[in-house]
């Protein structure tokens, strides 16, 4: 336990102007202190693999279809309730697809349940942050919008396997 | 033990109008929702007789979004984001209070890594909180340049954990279990970069503050609580510690391997506005200690796990998902369907206001039957009219100020 000191005004204290001297020099220092303003939108935002942006669909390594198979885990895992999809079959070698793959940009929390609830690598946070447009409906985006080259999101993608290679001295099931 | 007395009272009409050169009318303001001085929508209807105040009473309510209901629909594991925006100063602080609620509930222990870096972001978490105590009072009581050295310091803690969990607020990086992913060594040397500079920052914040004559005159003696009474009236964290009682639940109750951390329980004397000011001054240096001493311990237990392995409630590895079938369903399972075992459970950690606390009612099912959240900026609330009733109007805002609420919490 540690009493904090009440400190008592000595007679310079209590003068105040000296202390405004005193105050003002401290305030002054910061004016030789690198600026930490950062100029934005003429200097962007810095961004990294780190960074949790808007969620994006990634496609397969033909760049046409989606790795996604419409299973729904990220609709489920969302906690705002902005995904909605509809699945559908296809002849394709992957047996399913989304037929409506929406991600509600305005529901949308970044919190990246998505990207960890997906068993298909199909979704991933990119670095896209910024979000601005003139209408509500603009803002759902559609498989048109969400899709990603595997290529766009791969350092993302292999930073999400980093952190997420965790109990390696298991007995693992597999 | 006696029933407690109350140093609160309705002020008598002789106090009205003692000194009333009209007799009897009272002015009635309402301060807020909107001022700029109530930290958030916080509405306090005042009589003013002059300057002088009567009949305080705080009215909260204006932000509530029915956090604990949407639990009861919303299940266990999203809940995690919507705790981030309780006290949406501390993000990470309420996720870890949330998470320790429900390891307490279902019996799961956190790996000792996992806990460190706990402890790490929340001492992080509790210096970004009082930086905002102080640059927010300091700026309402006319102290400026505070604001924005304070606001400097906080961008550092926001930086760094950009770089940690993507984000700058509303982080969401707790689960159950653990954290979601480990502090790797570029954020660990920023951290320790900005915890060596952090106590000549708080050396600065005192020199414009601690003597400042202003300050000194507005904070002594005003809001003055006894021990007696914030105890009464359910105070804890720095309000409680301000008024003389070293309770501290990371040490009364410690939790997350606190019992292990070398830190002290910064005290009060009086129990007035400047008390409040230098117990948060004194926890901001003892919260670098401890995130000091837990830097040293990440280097130590380098390489451990910081997500326990329990296939019942956590995810397993996205390695592992893509190509074993028993893991797959494991995923499948614990997004759809996480259930915690039948029982209740409650866990208070000591946020940068007071104990918050979580109650977990569990049916077995993957619903919650009930959260509710010990909210300490509520009990902060409350104590305002004990506080403000018959002093000068101009004492108010040095009072809300160091009572040191977010209304995100109050009204949950």
């Amino acid at each position: 336990m540690v009493i904090v000191k009440r400190k008592e005004l000595s007679l310079m204290e209590r003068l105040f102007l000296p202390e405004i001297v005193r105050a003002l020099s401290h305030s002054f220092r910061a004016i030789f202190q690198p600026k930490i303003t950062r100029q934005y939108p003429e200097e962007g935002l810095p961004t990294n693999e780190v960074t949790r942006g808007q969620p994006r669909l990634t496609l397969l390594e033909d760049n046409e279809t989606l790795a996604c198979v419409s299973c729904g885990l990220c609709e489920v895992a969302c906690p705002a309730y902005a995904i909605t999809i509809d699945g559908q079959e296809t002849d394709r070698f992957i047996e399913r697809e989304p037929e409506r793959f929406e991600i509600d940009m305005l529901r949308c929390i970044l919190c990246g349940f998505c990207e960890e609830a997906c068993p298909k690598d199909a979704i991933f946070m990119s670095d896209e942050l910024e979000l601005a447009d003139f209408t509500r409906a603009a803002l759902v985006y559609d498989i048109d919008k969400l899709k990603r080259p595997k290529a766009a999101l791969q350092k993302r993608i292999d930073y999400f396997y980093k952190v997420n290679d965790r109990w390696r001295k298991s007995s693992s099931t597999s | 033990m006696s029933p407690q007395t109350f140093e609160y009272r309705p002020s008598t009409p002789e106090e009205i109008e003692s000194d009333d050169p009209v007799h009897g009318e009272l002015m009635h303001l309402s301060m807020g929702p909107q001022h700029p001085a109530t930290h958030g929508v916080l509405r306090i209807l005042i009589d003013l007789d002059g300057e002088t105040m009567h009949n305080v009473e705080p009215e909260v309510g204006y932000l509530h979004r029915g956090k604990e209901k949407t639990c009861e629909s919303l299940g266990w594991a999203k809940f995690f984001p919507h705790t981030d925006r309780l006290d949406y100063v501390q993000p990470l602080m309420n996720n870890i209070g949330y998470a320790l609620a429900l390891e307490k509930l279902a019996g799961i222990v956190v790996p000792e890594r996992g806990q460190i870096v706990r402890v790490l972001l929340m001492e992080v978490s509790r210096i970004a909180a009082h930086l905002i105590y102080l640059g927010t009072t300091a700026i309402d009581l006319g102290a400026v340049s505070m604001f924005f050295n304070c606001f400097k310091e906080r961008e550092k803690i926001y930086s760094i954990l950009d770089a940690y969990t993507g984000h700058r607020m509303n982080n969401t990086y707790v689960r159950i279990g653990g954290v979601f992913a480990d502090v790797d060594e570029g954020v660990e040397g920023m951290l320790r970069e900005f915890l060596e500079g952090f106590p000549a920052a708080v050396d600065g914040f005192e020199t414009m503050l601690t003597g400042n004559r202003i300050w000194y005159d507005r904070n002594r003696d005003v809001g003055i609580i006894t021990p007696d009474d914030a105890r009464a009236w359910a105070l804890t964290g720095p309000n409680l510690r301000g008024a003389g009682i070293a309770h501290d639940l990371r040490k009364a109750e410690p939790y997350s391997g606190y019992e292990d951390y070398d830190f002290e329980v910064a005290v009060g004397t009086v129990g007035d506005c400047y008390d409040r000011y230098l117990v948060r001054v004194e926890e901001m240096r003892q919260s670098t200690r401890i995130a000091m001493q837990a830097l040293d311990r990440l280097r130590e237990t380098r390489g451990g796990e910081v997500l326990t392995e329990d296939r019942r409630y956590v995810l397993p590895p996205k390695e592992k998902v893509m190509t074993s079938m028993e893991e797959l369903i494991f995923q499948f399972k614990i997004v759809t369907d996480l259930r915690l075992p039948k029982g209740e459970a409650y866990q208070g950690i000591e946020s940068s206001k007071g104990e918050l606390g979580f109650f977990v009612v569990s049916d077995g099912s993957s619903m919650p039957v009930r959260c509710h959240i010990r909210a300490p900026g509520l009990y902060n609330v409350q104590a305002i009219p004990l506080l403000a009733n018959r002093r000068l109007f101009s004492d108010m805002v040095a009072i809300i100020g160091s009572l040191d609420f977010v209304m995100g919490e109050v009204d949950r």
